[in-house]
């Protein structure tokens, strides 16, 4: 290609040593220390999720006793929630490649960006420490429920404050990618010429700025709670449980579509590039995800409709939550629309995508089913929610986690991978996520609680197509990291722009220099998605 | 970027009626509170008032805001039409409970 | 090196909008930050309107107003002191500032002294006193503790914040023409007295 022949240093060469990554105000490589930090977490978490599974395999007793289970689970919610899925796609993608698509250097503020990943750490180290000082991990589960998170004996105050530490460095990611959004575009690039993973990003953002200072306010009120005997919540003293309710799903309920928006974003990318036509109604995915965000903040009662919470109340929180689905459907016919009539080539990172509309589509409609009032009365606290909730954020986030990482790999380390088994791999874990998650939502309809360690006996069978099916999903997590990292060590040298795309990261080298741009990028005039060969129409 | 010398600058006899207009208000909502005992809710009612004047005037003539773009002043609205959002829904669950 | 070329939108560029508008959606997360601990004292207040009357009668009244008074004050020689410095008068803007320290920690003393006060009538969660107290006196107490505690803490920060200003005015990192950092720690400043202004009637002016 003709990059070759101009000599570059990239980002990777530039400066070398340990502190030059442990200091670096580089969007691009405390990007990628995200990425390594949020994939050791993750499969931390999976080990944790595959310790479950194997305790579930039969009724009874298999490995671990009751408050263990409890503490499996609790610190496999707080690891999967607060230290892979809040951070993924946005620390990770939206720090690589948010400045890339702006066309830009770096974020607007480099300095507080590191400030964020060093919060990460910290935070990680305070939800990990549990397992040594104090008396082990908390067993609340990830929600820290009142009374009993300020009444049992195991570390809570520790995990608490690691969930506070995380939320702060996700408030300052969120603030930092506003100010980018709103003053480092590239000339010329207005709101709607953005492409729409920045606009998921800012939707994103805003949820992370506005959300996660609530969820921090209480989660302080838990600590005082433990430490002070200040009694917000605790009823024996004072307080109100279902307050504490409120409070933690004003924030979670919105931190729902944290995970959600960025994800969506992703596919708003990817789709296009493979489908080599412009994105089907631009403006209405654009603005779905604003709309998707605002209503997020108005519906977080339907987590709360068998907690005693009022009738009128949960009414109108069952009506609006209906509502979030509108602009979620309007992005899921654009992007089939975006299929239509394109050119399609088939890569493993649009496969990804396609997954992701599937497992999305049941994960969203399950979600109705939740929405409403009298069936989430017999669906509350089954292993229904648990399957729903899985299909949304691993098959939905997960999946479009692992679609980005395939199609920004070759940007990102200027290597190409091994398709054949990234295909193997993708197929493999797409298979067995249906294995794994698709019975929960039986066995939650045939009234199996979560969070017990045992089961009665009729829910065997299940329960052990759903555990093979968890060996089933981390042999194809293994196939695809180890063949992303054997291909980042001796894969082929990737060209500047493998798929053909046209946003701005193409525009620039494999790996990218330093400062990105080696000269100005120029936006394609009608609009990012205009793809030259496109068929009109 | 652009050059930040068109900000404008706000005098120190603006800050001055500002600050006084501010003690003012703090006086009459102490005087409010301690003679008007018998208003009840009403004082309640009052006292926010009289503090939701102070605080807009701290955000607009302290803070500014009255001189910053129409952004600003569009997503303080967006902030706190949220947090009356948050207080309504709340209050609507507490009250038919 | 042989990149020359550098972009006109590089986010290693000084650019004072950028870091105004970081301050202010700073300054929204800790608006709803404090939003949240309303949310709570309103909800209690309206479960226990009587014994939250009756709690307030321990708190004075005047050390609250005259509390009030200084950071109203304050917020006004920190505003003055950006004036003053946009107006090139640094000497001027950091007397100011230093007003403002000073009137800062006038207002922590004042507030040790109604804790104290507190602790002294036993009066603190976890005493005797206080235990023997009814429900919704306790949870006034808490909130108390709690929301004054913690603007406690913003009035601590804004004041190191302050500081910062003050060496940056005297190294000139901060001058009449990059004035940003005085900026912020001005808007800083009013946030902790925006939260007051609502603290002040909701624990004090009860009636």
């Amino acid at each position: 290609m003709t990059s070759e022949t101009l000599p570059y240093t990239s980002y990777l060469k530039e400066k070398t040593g340990i502190m030059s990554w442990l200091f670096t105000l580089d969007h691009k490589r405390i990007g990628l220390m995200y990425l390594y930090g949020i994939v050791a977490f993750f499969l931390v978490g999976a080990t944790l999720g595959l310790l479950m599974r194997f305790e579930l395999l039969n009724p009874g007793k298999d490995l671990v006793d009751p408050h263990t289970y409890n503490q499996i689970f609790t610190l496999h919610g707080v690891i999967m929630i607060f230290l892979f899925i809040i951070p993924s796609i946005p620390a990770v993608f939206g720090n690589f490649f948010l400045p890339l698509l702006l066309g830009t250097d770096d974020v607007a503020f480099p300095k507080l960006n590191l400030l964020s990943f060093w919060l990460y750490v910290l935070g990680a180290f305070f939800a990990l420490a549990t397992l040594i000082f104090g008396d082990g991990p908390a067993d609340t589960g990830w929600t820290f429920y009142a009374p009993y998170s300020v009444k049992t004996g195991t570390n809570v105050t520790m995990s608490v404050l690691a969930a506070f530490i995380l939320g702060f460095s996700s408030i300052l990611t969120g603030l930092n990618f506003i100010v980018t959004i709103h003053r480092l575009r590239t000339p010329k690039m207005g709101f709607n010429q953005m492409p729409l993973f920045a606009w998921s990003l800012y939707a994103t953002s805003w949820i992370q700025l506005l959300a996660t200072p609530v969820i921090g306010i209480t989660l302080l009120m838990i600590v005082a709670e433990r430490m002070f005997g200040i009694g917000l919540f605790d009823p024996s003293i004072g307080g109100d449980p279902i307050l504490y309710q409120h409070m933690f799903w004003i924030y979670s309920h919105p931190a729902v579509y944290i995970m959600a928006l960025p994800a969506m974003g992703i596919v708003s990318e990817i789709l296009p590039t493979f489908s080599q036509r412009t994105i089907f109604g631009y403006k209405a995915i654009a603005y779905s995800s604003m709309a998707i965000a605002f209503i997020g903040y108005f519906v977080w009662g339907h987590h709360m409709f068998t907690s005693g919470m009022s009738g009128p109340a949960a009414y109108i929180f069952s009506i609006l939550t209906f509502l979030v689905a509108i602009p979620t459907s309007i992005k899921v016919f654009n992007w089939v629309s975006t299929l239509y009539k394109g050119s399609i080539v088939i890569e493993v990172p649009l496969l990804f995508m396609l997954a992701f509309i599937f497992n999305f589509l049941i994960g969203g409609l399950t979600g109705l089913a939740l929405g409403a009032l009298a069936a989430d009365v017999h669906l509350h606290d089954t292993y229904f929610v648990v399957g729903h909730f899985h299909y949304v954020m691993f098959g939905g986030t997960g999946f479009a986690f692992f679609g980005a990482l395939h199609y920004w790999f070759p940007k990102m380390w200027g290597k190409m991978y091994n398709k054949t088994r990234a295909y193997i791999g993708f197929a493999i874990l797409f298979v067995g996520f249906n294995i794994l998650y698709f019975p929960m939502l039986i066995l939650g309809i045939q009234g199996m609680p979560r969070r017990y360690y045992d089961y009665l006996p009729e829910f065997t069978f299940l329960n052990q197509v759903s555990t093979v099916g968890s060996w089933i999903t981390v042999t194809g997590l293994i196939i695809i990291i180890v063949n992303l990292i054997v291909s980042g060590r001796n894969g082929k040298k990737a060209t500047d722009n493998p798929w053909n795309g046209i946003t701005l990261e193409w525009q620039t080298k494999s790996p990218p220099p330093l400062h990105n741009f080696d000269k100005m990028p120029t936006i394609p005039e009608r609009g990012p998605y205009d793809y030259p060969n496109a068929k009109r129409g | 970027m652009e050059n930040n010398k068109h900000e404008h600058i706000t005098s120190y006899k603006e800050h001055f009626s500002t600050w006084l207009a501010l003690i003012l208000l703090t006086f009459m909502t102490v005087f409010v509170s301690v003679f008007g005992a018998d208003l009840r809710t009403l004082s309640v009612a009052t006292a926010m008032l009289i503090a939701t004047i102070k605080a807009t005037a701290v955000a607009y003539y302290f803070m500014h805001l009255k001189y910053e773009p129409k952004i600003y002043k569009a997503m303080m609205a967006v902030v706190l039409a949220l947090f009356a959002f948050f207080m309504i829904m709340i209050t609507i669950d507490y009250l038919t409970r | 090196m042989n990149h020359t070329f550098v972009l006109p939108n590089s986010g290693h560029n000084f650019d004072a909008k950028a870091s105004k508008m970081g301050m202010w959606l700073f300054l929204y997360t800790e608006l709803l930050l404090f939003g949240g601990l309303f949310l709570v004292y309103m909800v209690y207040r309206s479960m226990y309107p009587d014994e939250f009357l009756l709690a307030s009668f321990n708190l004075n009244v005047w050390m609250g107003t005259f509390n009030t008074v200084i950071l109203l004050t304050s917020s006004m020689t920190i505003a003055m002191s950006i004036t003053a410095l946009q107006k090139g008068n640094k000497k001027l803007s950091i007397n100011l500032m230093w007003i403002t320290i000073a009137a800062a920690i006038g207002f922590l003393v004042i507030k040790y002294f109604e804790w104290g006060a507190k602790f002294d009538h036993g009066l603190f969660p976890g005493m005797d006193h206080f235990n023997a107290l009814p429900t919704g006196e306790r949870l006034y107490f808490y909130l108390y503790f709690f929301m004054t505690g913690l603007h406690g803490l913003h009035v601590i920060i804004g004041g190191i914040f302050i500081l910062f200003v003050i060496s940056g005015v005297k190294k000139g990192t901060v001058t009449p023409e990059r004035y940003s950092l005085s900026e912020n720690a001005g808007l800083y400043w009013h946030l902790v007295d925006l939260i007051w202004i609502y603290l002040f009637p909701l624990f004090y002016l009860i009636h």
